[in-house]
């Protein structure tokens, strides 16, 4: 049993924490986050520079061939960072399920221009909010919602029934009968309905097996886990930082025990959110059978790393209600990242199968 | 990364389970209280069969009759025989005052004691709390007065764990007064029975005993049994309760995954694991259980890696004792009506193990090292955070 990143994973870690450093700092991700479009070219350019947006695509196709244990090590970076941008469901879940369901023609079309910065995918992979209906005549009817990024994706993935059988496709944004609505969220991410008015689908537009689906999802929940941990992570170095150089009453707030004891349990939620997030990742990477592991890790870092961003206002008082404060963006970033993918009912409920409980 | 046992490991664990199965429990002979923390009741009958395998021993070092195996044997064997709930009581504490006599024990020690530990006939109580030392453990007024080749020990022990049942008591004195507050203090290794050593029971709220209080009156021992240089003490208890939060609270994670399962049979047999709301707490259960193993395990590769321990046991340990209350609570909300039946009651649910888990684990945030104490020692020694100003 070993908890330490290989060392190549250590130069991932470290080549993405410099470079966020520099070219992503608080100031940017607080400009962006206010900004309605939310993304930064030239930082999601240099990005895939760095292969980022490449790691999960295989080296014939453009991208590095990395595991998803190593996405998940760059991705916590990212959400320590509070980086912009549609990388999660993009660079994540819609690779995944191109991968595991696109034809070589698809296949072939997009995940080179992923890879490379120039294309974003957008996913409707989730059943909440989704009333998408392929009809007897092949025409795709109903809504998504909670797309990340419509506004700036080429193609979306989607599921949709048609009658009791689910299907996946593969959409281009500029298709007939699609269109996107931005819903106003209160966190720096840009998520949209995408409503599809009898949308004439095509025979390539099928992803097969729609089972993928599930892997993508999976794959999406561990990214989501691994931006709140990055997250909870930075908020717990500021909260300490704050509790040793604020003064009040002669003495730094963090040599009051109430503060300590707040601080020893923000270091104990994002400890124990890490440890299962690199075990399920790692079991993931693996090819082990590792829903149950996922479900786990995302329902605990559903609660514990909430709880670090809420405890994290106490601990900063009246500064981190300020909107140029960077606290209430990592909040309400772990709190998206908290519902997408699965919020913490439906990882729970997924455990309680695991562990032998009858329904 | 690697989140898998190694194939000696593997190995391991299937021999113990073999062995589990072989011996059933019921075979063994209960002879001390189960506190709770996931290790059992006190048998001595089960330590001899251990130790009849080698499997106390086993990770010592050659020269000291062991076999030098890797210290992750021993998370193993914890594992397995909690999972197991097999009565492995003093274990820890076996294990924990072995390496110190073979880390700085006298030969005596290491002659007489070490061989006993082995066969699983010596365990130890720890001497360290007094009626006015607690938390404040250097509040302590015990005394070893140097009298030729022998101390002579006078003060008063509290909150022994089965110091009535066990073979030799860990007693921590003041040798002599010193202007820092943290030298001077000398350790014993005392057999129960010494002239002048009064062992009396404490009844806990169980209803059973556990803890005891000690009497020492004038108890001469020879310096032999002193543990470690004389007024280095401090540093050896340090160790010694550092050790103990992981030592002592490892196997609580599988202990608390056997206890889960057995409240999610019951939840199946009664119908209540339809309910959605129990689900979710059942099911947030074995993922804070998950973790809890993990942090566990975290800190044992840092302790196997040689690399420093700042926060990390302080940590695990309170979570370990938190978590154990908590699925306690969840057990007693479970069983409603029928939660406060205890072992022995003709319609106790699940043996009565619940209503006295949900009682002894309320020791649990208490003992070596309250929750309070060691959220402060993860806060200051773990994240810099400036230490409380202390008294004179």
């Amino acid at each position: 049993m070993d908890f330490r990143p290989s060392s190549a994973q250590q130069l991932l870690i470290s080549t993405a924490r410099e470079f966020l450093r520099k070219h992503c700092p608080p100031e940017l991700a607080q400009r962006i986050a206010l900004d309605p479009r939310g993304v930064d070219d030239g930082l999601w350019r240099r990005m895939a520079e760095l292969g980022w947006q490449g790691l999960l695509v295989p080296a014939d196709l453009g991208g590095s061939g990395g595991s998803l244990l190593d996405v998940i090590l760059l991705i916590e970076e990212m959400g320590r960072a509070g980086a912009p941008g549609p990388f999660v469901p993009s660079a994540v879940v819609a690779t995944c399920a191109l991968l595991s369901a696109g034809t070589a023609e698809h296949k072939k079309r997009l995940l080179p221009a992923m890879a490379a910065g120039e294309r974003i995918v957008g996913v409707a992979l989730g059943d909440a909010g989704n009333t998408l209906e392929i009809d007897p005549h092949g025409w795709l009817t109903g809504r998504a919602l909670f797309v990340e990024a419509a506004h700036v994706a080429d193609a979306f993935i989607v599921a949709a029934r048609a009658g009791a059988e689910r299907r996946l496709l593969l959409l281009p944004a500029d298709r007939a009968g699609l269109a996107h609505h931005p819903l106003e969220a209160i966190g720096p991410e840009k998520i949209f309905e995408l409503a599809c008015d009898a949308v004439a689908l095509r025979p390539d537009d099928r992803l097969e097996p729609a089972a993928a689906r599930r892997a993508a999802l999976q794959a999406g929940a561990l990214a989501r886990t691994a931006e709140m941990v990055g997250a909870a992570q930075r908020v717990l170095e500021m909260a300490v930082e704050h509790a040793k150089t604020r003064v009040q009453g002669g003495r730094p707030i963090g040599g009051h025990q109430a503060i300590q004891h707040a601080c020893a349990d923000l270091v104990r939620d994002v400890d124990a959110s890490r440890g299962l997030l690199y075990a399920a990742a790692w079991n993931a990477s693996e090819g082990a059978p590792a829903a149950a592991d996922v479900a786990m890790a995302k329902a605990y870092a559903g609660e514990a790393c909430l709880a670090v961003a809420r405890r994290g206002h106490q601990i900063f008082g009246a500064i981190g209600y300020c909107e140029e404060h960077p606290l209430h963006l990592l909040h309400k970033r772990i709190h998206a990242a908290s519902v997408d993918c699965g919020d913490v009912a439906v990882h729970l409920e997924e455990v309680a199968r695991a562990i032998g409980l009858s329904a | 990364m690697d989140f898998e046992f190694s194939v000696a490991e593997r190995a391991f664990a299937d021999e113990v389970r073999a062995f589990l199965r072989a011996d059933p429990l019921d075979r063994f002979a209960l002879d001390g209280m189960d506190a709770g923390y996931g290790s059992g009741a006190h048998s001595r009958a089960f330590m001899k069969a251990l130790g009849e395998r080698g499997w106390i021993r086993m990770c010592w070092p050659e020269a000291f009759g062991g076999e030098a195996k890797p210290m992750f044997f021993k998370l193993v064997l914890f594992e397995e025989l909690a999972l197991a709930g097999a009565p492995f009581g003093p274990l820890a504490g076996s294990w924990q005052t072995a390496d110190a006599i073979i880390e700085y024990g006298s030969e005596r020690l290491r002659r007489d004691v070490l061989a006993a530990v082995a066969r699983g006939e010596a365990t130890f109580w720890q001497g360290y709390s007094e009626p006015d030392a607690g938390s404040d453990l250097l509040a302590l007024k015990t005394e070893a007065r140097r009298d030729g080749d022998d101390y002579v020990i006078r003060g008063h022990k509290i909150w022994s764990s089965h110091a009535g049942i066990a073979t030799h008591g860990l007693v921590f004195t003041r040798t002599s007064r010193e202007a820092r507050r943290s030298r001077g203090f000398s350790m014993f290794v005392v057999p129960n029975g010494t002239p002048g050593m009064d062992i009396r029971p404490i009844r806990s709220l169980t209803g059973g005993v556990y803890h005891y209080e000690v009497f020492l009156d004038d108890v001469r021992v020879p310096a032999e049994l002193r543990l470690g240089p004389e007024g280095e003490g401090f540093q050896a208890l340090l160790n010694g309760l550092d050790s103990d939060r992981f030592w002592g609270r490892f196997y609580k994670a599988p202990a608390l995954e056997r206890v889960l399962r057995r409240l999610v049979d019951h939840a199946n047999a009664t119908g209540a694991s339809k309910d959605a709301g129990l689900r979710r707490r059942l099911a947030a259960m074995a993922t804070e259980i998950a973790a809890l193993r993990l942090l566990f395990y975290r800190a044992a590769c840092l302790l196997r890696d040689g690399a420093p321990i700042t926060y990390e046991t302080a940590m695990a340990k309170v979570y370990a004792d938190e978590t154990g209350q908590k699925l306690a609570r969840l057990g007693m909300d479970l069983l409603g009506p029928w939660a406060p039946l205890r072992a022995g009651s003709r319609e106790a649910p699940l043996g009565g193990e619940i209503s006295h888990a949900y009682l002894t684990s309320l020791g649990h945030t208490i003992a070596g090292g309250t929750a309070e104490v060691l959220r402060t020692t993860v806060a200051v020694r773990g994240l810099g955070l400036p230490a409380e100003p202390r008294r004179a």
